[in-house]
């Protein structure tokens, strides 16, 4: 391969890929493109990492924070997504069906004046507990969105999973809710 | 003219050189050289890896016999002649499938066969999966939101609380992490598999 002789930054072939330059600098990164097979190959890292994680998220192996919109956005477009909505204190019985997309829990927080927010995920029977830091969140909307993975879920016959939203400052740490998920596989 | 241009000039004269007949290998080489830039287009503008994939079929068979033919005047020019068949047939796609159609009725035949199937560009989903897993919890979702959801940094900066200057430090930063999790680099490019 020919060294290429003004490679673009990465940063500009990611803005690139999202349509977040301006026209007339996107014709000249497209004529870049094919003629530079170096940073034509970064790129296309890009659209190979953009197909392999949609096909993972669609297989299920994907769990993440999710935002409302986005939840909304998947319904739309025709996907089947169990919500299941717990205030502070709540508990829930849950499953995942054979005809589900996603499953996402909905945990209600007042989150106004917190900086950094942690999940905290305990398992009931063995106590096994992972930490997931600083989980994205929009304060005016009140929740934050937890999706398990679904073939994760899938794997599951009776689980009770007790979630801590800690809110971490500087000194300390405080709990705003605790939100019990009692899991069963899906009974028809 | 850039070097890499230069060489694929190099590779339209030959082939223009020994019209009517063939010289399989620089159609051959010229076809893996520029397919998977064309492709690349493809999958920026129509976001569909079928259709990027037609896209550099369609584009590379008519510039091949476009060069056999004698139509191509300006062989160092071969690359500029490749991008804008490119554009013109993403707007073409975009109002029907009729010109796509012809192009295929008409040289289908023509292209270099050791070159029609296979995609270079897919990658290991299981190792994927595992790069994801290990980024920190604020990248994972600005990735979903950015490559599954297709979202700009301006739109996933208003669903996280975040400002699109930050969305985009971020999203670079998870993107640069699983290009080293998938053992990639600006160097050794060539090998996205």
């Amino acid at each position: 391969m020919n060294a290429c002789v003004a490679p673009l930054p990465m940063e500009r072939l990611i803005e690139y890929w999202f349509d977040e330059v301006a026209h007339a600098q996107d014709s000249l990164i497209e004529e870049h493109l094919f003629v530079c097979a170096a940073c034509s190959a970064r790129s296309q890292q890009l659209a190979a990492i953009s197909a392999g994680i949609k096909q993972v998220v669609a297989a299920g192996d994907f769990g993440a924070i999710v935002t409302g919109p986005f939840v909304t956005r998947l319904k739309q477009a025709g996907l089947r997504v169990r919500e299941y909505r717990v205030p502070p204190g709540g508990s829930v019985l849950c499953t995942i069906a054979p005809q589900d997309d996603l499953v996402v829990g909905r945990l209600r927080a007042s989150l106004g004046g917190i900086g950094r927010l942690d999940l905290v995920i305990h398992d009931a029977a063995d106590g096994a507990l992972a930490r997931l830091e600083d989980v994205p969140f929009n304060a005016e909307a009140g929740e934050v969105i937890f999706a398990p993975g679904a073939s994760y879920l899938r794997t599951l016959d009776t689980l009770t999973q007790c979630l801590e939203l800690v809110a971490v400052a500087e000194a300390d740490e405080r709990v705003i809710g605790k939100y019990t998920f009692n899991h069963h596989r899906y009974a028809g | 003219m850039e070097s890499a241009a230069a060489d694929e000039a190099v590779l339209a004269r030959r082939i223009m050189a020994v019209a009517p007949g063939r010289d399989r290998d620089a159609e051959g080489e010229l076809y893996r050289r520029l397919a998977p830039r064309v492709r690349l287009y493809g999958l920026k503008h129509l976001r569909d890896a079928a259709a990027a994939a037609d896209l550099a079929q369609d584009v590379l068979v008519m510039t091949l016999q476009r060069l056999r033919s004698g139509e191509i005047r300006e062989p160092d020019r071969v690359v500029s002649f490749v991008l804008g068949a490119s554009r013109q047939m993403v707007i073409d796609r975009r109002r029907g499938e009729t010109r796509r159609q012809r192009i295929l009725a008409t040289f289908a035949a023509d292209l270099p066969p050791s070159e029609v199937s296979g995609d270079r560009y897919t990658l290991d989903s299981a190792r994927l999966r595992r790069c994801l897993e290990v980024l920190p919890q604020r990248e994972r979702t600005i990735v979903l939101l950015s490559f599954y959801d297709e979202r700009s940094a301006a739109d996933v900066a208003s669903e996280v609380g975040l400002s699109a200057a930050n969305v985009r430090v971020v999203r670079h930063r998870s993107i640069e992490r699983l290009r080293s999790c998938l053992g990639w680099s600006d160097d050794d490019s060539e090998g996205v598999q």
